[in-house]
């Protein structure tokens, strides 16, 4: 182990931080290669629209309770936007200030797969929502929905806090861009949309709603993925400019979660006004603080709760899939596999 | 154990201000405090001899998940999930979930007025669900009947087993939707459906509730219906080369699938894309487009609202459309050239191997040129296909073609390799010319003679060979018992079968094929702690697999003493003395009963022109709680992916294991989940434990297929074997199934494969990336792509 950062230079043997202003094309020698692996790991998850099947779905929301069916109702509203706002920040803020080829390569990665996030919840609320009008109200969430709009509104006013930044020339500069990269990976990707998959997941672990949560788990999967990257290039910012991570942007750290925190618990009270049997409001705030600290610990902060998880379903989405395809599309596949034909490999 | 989570309580409506104001509303409307003692107690009845089960946590846990006016229905189903939740850290919480859910589906039917057996099928008959046979049996034996139902029989489910029964097999009101026979009732009800005496459906009833043996999913289902259609598999010729054909092909599978069954289905007598149609003077567009239909038809059916409707389309490899077929299950490329709900499978007669392994060409040959193809194998195929790669539309390298395959497998887990000359050399049914089986099912445990006319079907039943095993070993005496019951009740099916189609009608008397296979072999081998790659397992599944086709074969020849053979008997191999393990030359070790069942099927011949095949029992293994067939554990610990839901799944043998050496920790817990439920890393584990708990992924996969290969020639139809690989490449693919080939395996299954990543864990602990490791290894990689450009990955 060694505490001191590299210094990654360019191929002519010049300095070069990860944050530095300026466009670098250069992709050998690569300085950050575990951004490529990234980037190759994403490719291999590629999955489409087209596989998710909604067609059971249906017949589920028929049978929901009135109050499970506000949970789902509010719940595709948030999903509704939630990628694009994603998508926005990416390719506002961060592929500008993220100075590596092969991050960019990653970040495109990123941005296509919000795309097909997107097109996922598009298909979603268009097959949930067969009116209309309920569907343009739904998309209209934002607007009509204050426990939504407060969680816009604080993904806003982060996309802002860095857009007439050109370039991160000072101290002050950076502190603001890693902000707002830990806001939309802790807090965003890393709070908002845990909060979200939560929700899914209590219903799958009934039984319900199979098409959501297949999307779900492959929109899952992205996301976390998503969320390490940000947290690479957090660490490697980090390693680079150790300066940068003093008391103060731990604690704006830790202010940002706790509001991320109190916006989910909002949205959560709208989400269970009417009583959801197994999923209280007191363990969703529980469960929401618990996931906070996971982030906050994930960065080298210190925990804000010392909340625990309550939820036992979600210990479900930790462990290996096996379905049956009599019963389910079974979705553990990779694309992009290698090699040639021989007939000596070892098996 | 009294460990009661304890909360913090936070901020002014914490957790426990909200308790105490919390009610819950009664059956009659009143609302009365959530007593917590009173879940207690109610959780306290079934746990004497669950000595881990801590009914108080249960209580806590389930209150903390209400809400303020909940109902007591809801309540119940919350402590139900909340037992199931606990599952992870202490598999007892499985049956004490099994049994608060039975205690559930009890209430519920006794709230129906049904206090007995009997009672509930005069219930069932009168709402239209039990046929009308099984009522009138029912009523005139039913005291002794209702004597017969094991009170205690429940308390053998697992949660998993009996959350699966509950919500798919057992019959429901029309209306109301509520269940309205018990798990025990049910599986009288089937075994009535099946009997002739009471005696006999005494029998199999305490076989099944003892969960010894289980009959495939559509008897479960359909016994003692009104629609007793209770064949599992459907193997059905390609259509004809001409429209029609095709479109009654679509007819019958959508017939098939209706009642519960699973298709396979050959495609290979239609013409490839580019051919002429001399009808209209145009050319064909192949395939694909027909497929699409097949793939649209098998998705709009649904299962009774059991399960979907699921075909596997088989193709031989010189088929002119075989790359696009191969493309069928890709998520890219144009929509309207993918089948999402279509399995498929490669049909590969030997030449084609064994151009692979010479680097040969291959010809691509129209079926229109060549229509003969699709009815020969071995010599015969090898000539009539060389004559006709003359009309080949197009050449190809035969390891361009193996490798497309190898790639299908990799990315969809689909594209099944199976062996069309093994198949038929192999088989019982090929004894006279021109019967020729055309392609296997929907599982590949199948293989069975079909034509343009008849639809080859198979009833399957599965026995679990757990329950047939304790540390001393395998009871003989035991499995013998349990395989002749099986037999016996596997072809009354062929008799009192409804069949959704005439073509299966028409097969099925004549050939009166049958398939009985094992489960939990997993089970046994963990009991007997013999690792899955070990000489000794393969000794052990061998010799039971020669137990099992053995007494088989007795019983069936003591059903044709008694009822003559079946009717195509002349055709098979069997009448001309050759049985199964001669086909392949091998050597019982139980030479004195094969000598005198030689003897016995040369004075009265057999009921059966086949009797073992072993089938996936994805379901039913689930219902008898143990591992699936003849697979190894997938992991430790994993989830259970079903249109019931999710299900925790612990291995509770390593449990056991860990707990006797004091390591069943939440530490330990933790380090397991996080590698996705292997204990390799546990080195507190001696090796010989790890080895033992290996998983299939960590398991060589030239053991899975020497397994295959040793029991073979005791299976003499054949075996849903999958195979595992996390990170498959091309060449370990092509290796692997070539090997295949080469031991003589007539089919093989999926290729299980995992994805390239995987969601971030929420429950196990976080340990942050202070900066300080990454750069280490991030200046590792970077040395090493710059040293080393051509080993390392991230520059290929």
């Amino acid at each position: 182990m060694t505490t001191t950062p590299t210094t990654p230079t360019t191929g002519t043997g010049a300095r070069h931080l990860l944050l530095d202003p300026g466009m670098d094309l250069t992709l050998r020698p690569m300085r950050y290669p575990h951004f490529f692996d990234r980037f190759r790991d994403a490719i291999k998850n590629t999955w489409t629209v087209e596989e998710v099947d909604l067609h059971s779905d249906l017949a589920d929301l028929a049978r929901l309770s009135p109050a499970e069916r506000h949970l789902v109702s509010r719940l595709v509203a948030f999903f509704a936007t939630g990628d694009t706002i994603v998508a926005n920040n990416l390719v506002l803020n961060l592929y500008q200030h993220v100075n590596s080829p092969e991050g960019r390569l990653y970040l495109s990665r990123q941005l296509f797969e919000e795309a097909v996030h997107v097109q996922f919840y598009l298909n979603l609320l268009d097959t949930y929502v067969p009116d209309e009008k309920e569907r343009f109200e739904a998309f209209a969430a934002i607007e009509n929905i204050p426990s939504i709009r407060r969680k816009a509104e604080f993904c806003f006013r982060w996309i802002d806090s860095v857009f007439e930044l050109r370039e991160l020339r000072t101290r002050q500069d950076r502190r603001a861009f890693l902000l707002n990269l830990i806001c939309f990976a802790a807090c965003i990707e890393g709070l908002f949309f845990y909060g979200a998959f939560a929700y899914v997941y209590f219903l799958r672990s009934r039984g319900l709603l199979n098409g959501l949560a297949s999307g779900t788990n492959w929109v899952f999967r992205d996301e976390s993925m998503h969320m390490a990257f940000a947290f690479d290039v957090v660490d490697t910012v980090r390693a680079e400019e150790p300066d940068l991570f003093d008391a103060e942007l731990q604690q704006q750290v830790r202010d940002m979660l706790a509001e991320a925190v109190e916006c989910e618990v909002q949205f959560a009270a709208d989400l269970l006004e009417q009583g959801v049997s197994g999923m209280s409001l007191a363990d969703m705030r529980e469960y929401l603080q618990h996931v906070a600290d996971r982030r906050l610990v994930t960065l080298g902060i210190a925990p804000l709760y010392g909340s625990r998880n309550p939820f036992g379903f979600m210990e479900l989405q930790d462990v290996q899939e096996l379905s049956n395809f009599f019963e389910r599309r079974v979705s553990a596949y990779q694309v992009g596999v290698t090699g040639s034909v021989s007939f000596d490999d070892d098996f | 154990m009294t460990v009661v989570q304890e909360r913090p309580t936070s901020g002014p409506d914490g957790p426990e201000q909200r308790r105490q104001a919390m009610r819950v509303r009664k059956r009659n409307g009143d609302a009365e405090p959530v007593d917590v003692n009173k879940i207690v107690r109610a959780v306290e009845r079934w746990v004497a001899d669950l000595d881990e089960v801590d009914p108080l946590r249960v209580a806590t846990r389930t209150v903390s998940g209400l809400y303020d006016g909940t109902t007591i229905a809801e309540l119940d189903k919350l402590s139900i999930q909340t037992a199931a939740e606990l599952i992870g850290e202490e598999p007892q919480y499985s049956k004490l979930a099994a049994r608060l859910l039975a205690a559930s589906v009890d209430r519920e039917v006794r709230g129906q007025g049904v206090a007995s057996f009997s009672q509930a099928i005069r219930y069932g008959h009168g709402l239209g669900l039990v046929g009308d046979d099984t009522a009138a049996f029912v009523d005139r034996h039913a005291r002794r009947l209702d004597d017969a139902v094991d009170p205690a029989g429940d308390l053998r489910f697992e949660y998993f087993g009996l959350r699966t029964v509950a919500d798919r097999y057992l019959l429901r009101h029309p209306d109301s939707r509520l269940v309205v026979e018990t798990p025990q009732y049910w599986l009288l009800r089937v075994a009535c459906g099946l009997s002739e005496t009471p005696d006999e459906a005494v029998d199999l009833y305490r076989l099944m509730s003892s969960l010894a043996y289980l009959p495939s999913s559509p008897t479960l289902f359909n016994s003692g219906t009104r629609h007793t259609q209770m064949s599992s598999c459907f193997l059905v010729d390609s259509p004809r080369d001409e429209l029609d054909s095709i479109y009654e092909r679509y007819h019958q599978v959508a017939r098939l699938s209706k009642f519960s069954g699973g298709i396979g289905i050959s495609w290979s007598r239609v013409r490839g894309r580019g051919a002429l149609i001399r009808g209209t003077n145009g050319r064909s567009n192949g395939i694909v487009p027909f497929l699409k239909t097949l793939d649209a038809g098998v998705a709009a059916v649904n299962q009774g609202g059991r399960r979907k409707g699921a075909a596997c389309v088989y193709l031989e490899p010189w088929h002119p459309d075989v790359e696009e077929f191969l493309e069928l299950r890709d998520n890219t490329g144009e929509d309207a050239r993918r089948t999402h709900n279509l399995n498929l499978a490669n049909w590969l007669p030997d030449e084609f191997m064994r151009r692979v392994e010479a680097d040969g060409d291959w010809s691509l040959v129209d079926p229109s040129d060549a229509p003969e193809l699709p009815d020969l194998y071995g010599e015969e195929f090898d000539a009539a296909y060389r004559v006709a790669e003359k009309k080949a539309v197009r050449t190809v390298r035969a390891r361009d073609l193996y490798g497309r395959m190898m790639r299908t497998l990799a990315q969809t887990g689909n594209g099944w390799m199976t062996f069309k000359d093994a198949a038929n050399r192999l088989s019982n049914q090929t004894g006279a010319p021109g019967n020729t089986i055309h392609l296997s099912n929907l599982c590949t445990e199948i293989l069975e003679v079909n034509s343009d006319t008849e639809t080859a079907v198979c009833n399957l039943g599965s026995i679990n060979l757990g329950a047939h095993v304790t540390t001393d070993g395998v009871d003989w005496e035991k499995l013998r018992a349990t395989v002749r019951t099986a037999v016996v009740f596997l072809d009354r099916v062929i008799d009192i079968n409804y069949y959704p189609a005439a073509q299966a009608a028409a097969s099925n008397p004549r050939w009166r094929p049958v398939g009985l296979g094992l489960m939990g072999l997993q089970d046994a081998f963990f009991t007997l702690r013999l690792p899955f790659d070990s000489a000794g397992a393969r000794e052990l599944s061998t010799r039971v697999q020669e137990e099992i086709l053995l007494t088989a074969l007795e019983t069936s020849a003591g059903l044709a003493e008694r009822f003559g053979p079946h009717p195509a008997y002349a055709e098979t191999r069997a009448a001309a003395g050759h049985l199964h393990p001669d086909l392949w030359g091998a050597e019982p070790t139980q030479r004195e009963r094969w000598t005198a069942l030689r003897a016995t099927i040369a004075a009265h011949g057999l009921r059966n022109s086949l009797l073992v095949a072993i089938a996936p029992t994805a379901t039913i293994a689930s219902i008898a709680g143990c591992y699936e067939c003849i697979e190894p554990q997938v992991s430790n610990l994993f989830k259970r992916e079903t249109m019931s839901g999710e299900f925790l799944q612990v291995n509770t043998y390593l449990v056991r294991e860990l707990r006797a050496r004091g390591l069943w920790t939440p530490q330990i817990r933790d380090r397991i989940k996080r590698a996705e439920g292997s204990v390799q890393g546990i080195t507190e584990l001696p090796a010989d434990v790890r080895e033992l708990f290996r998983t299939a992924w960590e398991l060589p996969q030239r053991a899975l297929i020497d397994l295959a290969t040793a029991r073979a020639p005791y299976v003499d139809q054949s075996q849903s074997l999958n195979l595992f690989m996390s990170a498959p490449t091309i060449g370990k693919l092509s290796s692997m199934y070539l090997y295949a080939w080469k031991s003589g395996l007539k089919t093989t299954y999926y290729l299980r494969s995992r994805p390239a990543t995987r969601i971030q864990q929420a429950t196990v602990a976080v340990t942050p990336t202070t900066g300080v490791d990454p750069v280490v290894a991030d200046a590792e990689a970077l040395a090493c792509s710059l040293e080393n450009p051509e080993s390392c990955e991230a520059c290929q």
